[in-house]
């Protein structure tokens, strides 16, 4: 019906929903490397007492430009832009994103954010106050140097990327369902995505205000934070964990998404309890808006308001279980092929049970009070955002591996990557819990060899190596497949949802026709699936006047009217031009130049709005 | 038509077309939802501003602090009787629209742009005025009093740049992309308003 323009200027000015998460893809694996690199030279300056391999500037840095990167520049958009547009309208069977030359630009903000953070790192302006970088630390009077610009104008950049996601998510779940798709019939996969996004949306502004406070502060004499001047500092962490905590569920939940697909394709068995766990997934996102001042446990907040936090938090163990018994009970009931898909599932259940279990916790607030800024903290939240997030991430570039590349991955090598990820992950973040126990503070670049921390922090680096090895087998066994792997068929698992009815790697238009939709399992309605193929050949509902797609209603999902999609366009990456040459001339305090990319913002913006879709 | 029975609206041609497809609507369209989820966002941001607003009044014992003036009242609330008064031509605007009526929308239209440019230029003026009397690095009070103030103009001031692009395009004839345009132009004004009376009625409360 349409093909994509070939070569380099094909993919710059791309739009396909496809090609965008494959760009978000490749991004986001390139600063997992530059995050993975920042933590294995964290644990090399730890693996011994009194090291003088990086110093304390270097090292604030390391676990600052860490943080941020692993949060902002890989899980999110390697869950909401990788995996979310590639599969969203596959699953719901789309032909594109709602708006996709939003999505072209939501990918082109992302990668000159990304690009904006590291040269503040290169160039010695690395973020240094940690990443929820507390003020007065980061105001100017105690970090003069451009660090903290960096840290403000690239969480800001970044942020306007993400809400143009968001908004662009929830559109295409709420309007561009395939007839029948009603709103219970929606897979678990996009009602995950579809809590990420609404999260994201009603979470970041409050971070996008603070940043913008900060900002102020710094480069015009604002007085936000400073209480020498009517300001609070604790203003700073109220809003930041405003953003912050709900942002923890945003991390998490899409990986629920993912294991309520790799479940059932892998058990041959629906989902236990579907509408429960659909509303589980939004209410831990919900919940996670009334829990942030559990992070300020430490901060002299009135006893009264903390115990409020407290039983809010505790309240989040209620979705969070219902969860783990339906994806256990369903591994349990049904006929369980322990493929690698799944092998990363089981790990991410048990981690997520392990970090659950500290998460709980830290609602004892005498407990969190005692642990706050140890390795404690640091244990529990990296079993829930390295073991818990990021294992449904390995696990589903494994289960949709056949489906994107049409090659298939060697088991057996996916197996081992499995288990010694597994087991180096565990040797990396359990002996923290202890070193935690025993005092040992976060954040320091070395320590005194009479601590008795050395032989735990030994182990870990160990375990950090391991968790490496790891996860080259992984890439190294993904990389050799695509080259040489063998044919994937349409549906190698008996999947349950759309992205299996069309071949592999899906083609342009994702759908020949569009498909009727009786059940949340679609690719498991046999005799609906033969009906389209019936339509097909009689060309029925085939739509291949141009970039056709149907909107339907938002609840029902009746068809509503049939609209003409946009292609190709170099204005997205135009747009994102304009925007990085604003924010790079913020870090310097040009305020007139800012405002004549501004203008060009505005004229870009004017030249995308020039053609309407009827007129392509 | 086709085998949906539905309407194949980007392609509809003329204002009596692109008024059927409105008339055979079922439920707000993708743009509508866009908008509607840009104004959540917006709207999040100003309650997040407000919310430091009033956090920064109870940690000070006096609001506004000695040395800055209290905040006018009475030019503040007419400005945004003003201002709220532009939503009624911008439905119409939006109403005529879905009717096919062209000119009516584009007459409508034009009345709004011309009430809400005067309500911004005075805005503006005003707020220079603001800055002649204190600085925002004076006090924390100055900082959330222009940043507050200041965000919800820039809000005002994209609105201006809408409808003046909106009023642009509609000279050259009505299409479905441009009623989704008006209809969504028209809420991004509804929630402005809501939100300039949410940002002034918070800046009068200094003075209780």
């Amino acid at each position: 019906m349409w093909v994509e323009r070939p070569g380099a200027l094909g993919w710059l000015t791309t739009t396909d929903h496809k090609r965008v998460g494959l760009l978000y893809f490749w991004t986001t694996l390139v600063f997992f490397a530059a995050g993975g690199a920042e933590a294995l030279l964290m644990r090399a300056q730890l693996a011994e007492p009194n090291n003088t391999l990086i110093g304390p500037d270097t090292y604030n840095q390391l676990f600052t430009m860490h943080g941020m990167t692993m949060i902002f520049w890989f899980i999110i958009p390697m869950t909401t832009g990788a995996f979310g547009n590639y599969f969203i309208p596959l699953m719901i069977g789309a032909r594109d994103m709602a708006f996709p030359k939003l999505n072209a630009l939501s990918f082109w903000i992302f990668l000159g954010s990304g690009i904006f953070l590291y040269i503040g790192l290169f160039t010695g302006f690395g973020p240094n106050a940690g990443w929820f970088d507390y003020v007065p630390l980061a105001s100017r009077l105690y970090d003069p140097g451009r660090n903290i610009e960096f840290y403000a104008l690239g969480l800001l950049f970044n942020g306007i990327s993400s809400t143009l996601a968001s908004i662009n998510i929830i559109t295409t779940i709420f309007k561009l369902r395939a007839p029948g798709m009603s709103f219970n019939r929606i897979p678990l996969f996009c009602f995950a995505m579809l809590a990420a996004s609404l999260g994201l949306l009603f979470a970041l502004p409050a971070l996008s205000a603070d940043l913008v406070y900060l900002f102020l502060d710094r480069n015009l004499g604002f007085h936000f934070f400073d209480p020498g001047h009517g300001g609070s500092t604790l203003l700073w962490q109220h809003l930041f964990w405003f953003f912050g905590h709900p942002e923890v569920y945003i991390l998490i939940v899409p990986a629920f998404g993912i294991a309520t697909e790799i479940i059932p394709a892998f058990t041959q068995r629906k989902m236990i309890a579907f509408p429960l766990v659909a509303i589980a997934e939004l209410l831990v996102v919900f919940i996670g808006f009334g829990v942030w001042a559990h992070h300020m446990f430490a901060t002299g907040i009135p006893t009264t308001t903390l115990v409020f936090f407290a039983g809010a938090t505790a309240m989040v163990v209620i979705p969070s279980t219902i969860q783990v018994f339906a994806w256990s009970s369903t591994i349990f009931t049904g006929r369980a092929e322990f493929r690698t898909p799944l092998l990363f599932i089981i790990g991410f259940i048990v981690f997520f049970v392990v970090g659950g279990l500290t998460g709980v916790m830290f609602v004892a607030i005498p407990f969190d009070q005692q642990i706050t800024d140890t390795y404690f903290v640091i244990a529990h939240f990296h079993y829930i955002i390295f073991g818990a997030a990021v294992f449904p991430i390995f696990g589903g570039m494994y289960y949709w591996f056949p489906k994107v590349t049409g090659r298939m991955y060697f088991e057996r090598a996916g197996q081992l990557s499995f288990w010694i990820i597994f087991a180096g992950t565990n040797l990396l973040f359990f002996p923290m819990h202890i070193v935690g126990l025993l005092g040992m503070p976060r954040r320091v670049y070395t320590y005194p060899g009479n601590m008795g921390w050395t032989a735990y922090n030994v182990v870990e680096s160990v375990g950090g190596a391991i968790t490496l090895v790891g996860m080259l087998v992984l890439f190294a066994n993904l990389f050799v497949s695509y080259r040489r792997g063998a044919p994937a068929p349409i549906d190698p698992w008996h999947g349950p949802t759309l992205e299996w009815t069309i071949p592999s790697p899906p083609p342009e238009y994702n759908f020949a026709v569009i498909p009727k939709i009786s059940s949340a399992y679609p690719n498991w309605d046999v005799s609906d699936r033969e009906a389209d193929r019936q339509r097909l050949a009689e060309g029925v509902g085939v739509l291949d006047d141009g970039h056709e797609q149907i909107v339907s209603t938002f609840a029902d999902g009746y068809p509503a009217e049939i609209v003409q999609m946009p292609h190709s366009s170099p204005w997205p990456i135009l747009v994102a031009l304009a925007l990085s040459g604003f924010f790079a001339v913020l870090v310097v305090q040009k305020f007139g130049v800012a405002a004549v990319f501004a203008v060009l913002l505005a004229l870009a913006v004017l030249g995308w709005h020039s053609k309407e879709p009827q007129e392509q | 038509m086709n085998e949906y029975a539905v309407p194949r609206s980007t392609e509809a041609r003329g204002a009596a077309d692109v008024a059927a497809v409105a008339r055979a609507r079922r439920g707000p369209t993708t743009a509508f939802w866009g908008m509607a989820l840009f104004v959540a966002s917006e709207t999040t941001l100003f309650a997040i501003m407000i919310g430091t607003y009033f956090y920064l009044r109870i940690k000070n014992l006096d609001w506004p602090p000695h040395g800055i003036p209290e905040p006018k009242v009475v030019v503040p609330l007419v400005l945004l009787g003003v201002l709220v008064a532009g939503s009624v031509p911008m439905q119409l605007a939006a109403r005529a629209g879905r009717a096919g009526r062209l000119a009516v929308a584009r007459s409508f239209l034009l009345v709004a742009l011309v009430v809400q440019s005067g309500y911004f230029a005075m805005e503006v003026h005003e707020y220079a005025g603001d800055l002649s009397k204190f600085r925002p690095a004076a006090h924390a009070y100055g900082s959330i009093y222009f940043l507050l103030l200041g965000a919800d103009h820039a809000h005002v001031a994209l609105g201006l740049l809408l409808n003046l692009w909106l009023l642009g395009k509609l000279v050259r004839g009505l299409t479905t992309y441009r009623l989704n345009a008006l209809s969504a132009i028209a809420f991004y004004w509804h929630a402005v308003n809501l939100i300039t009376v949410a940002v002034t009625l918070t800046i009068l409360s200094a003075r209780l």
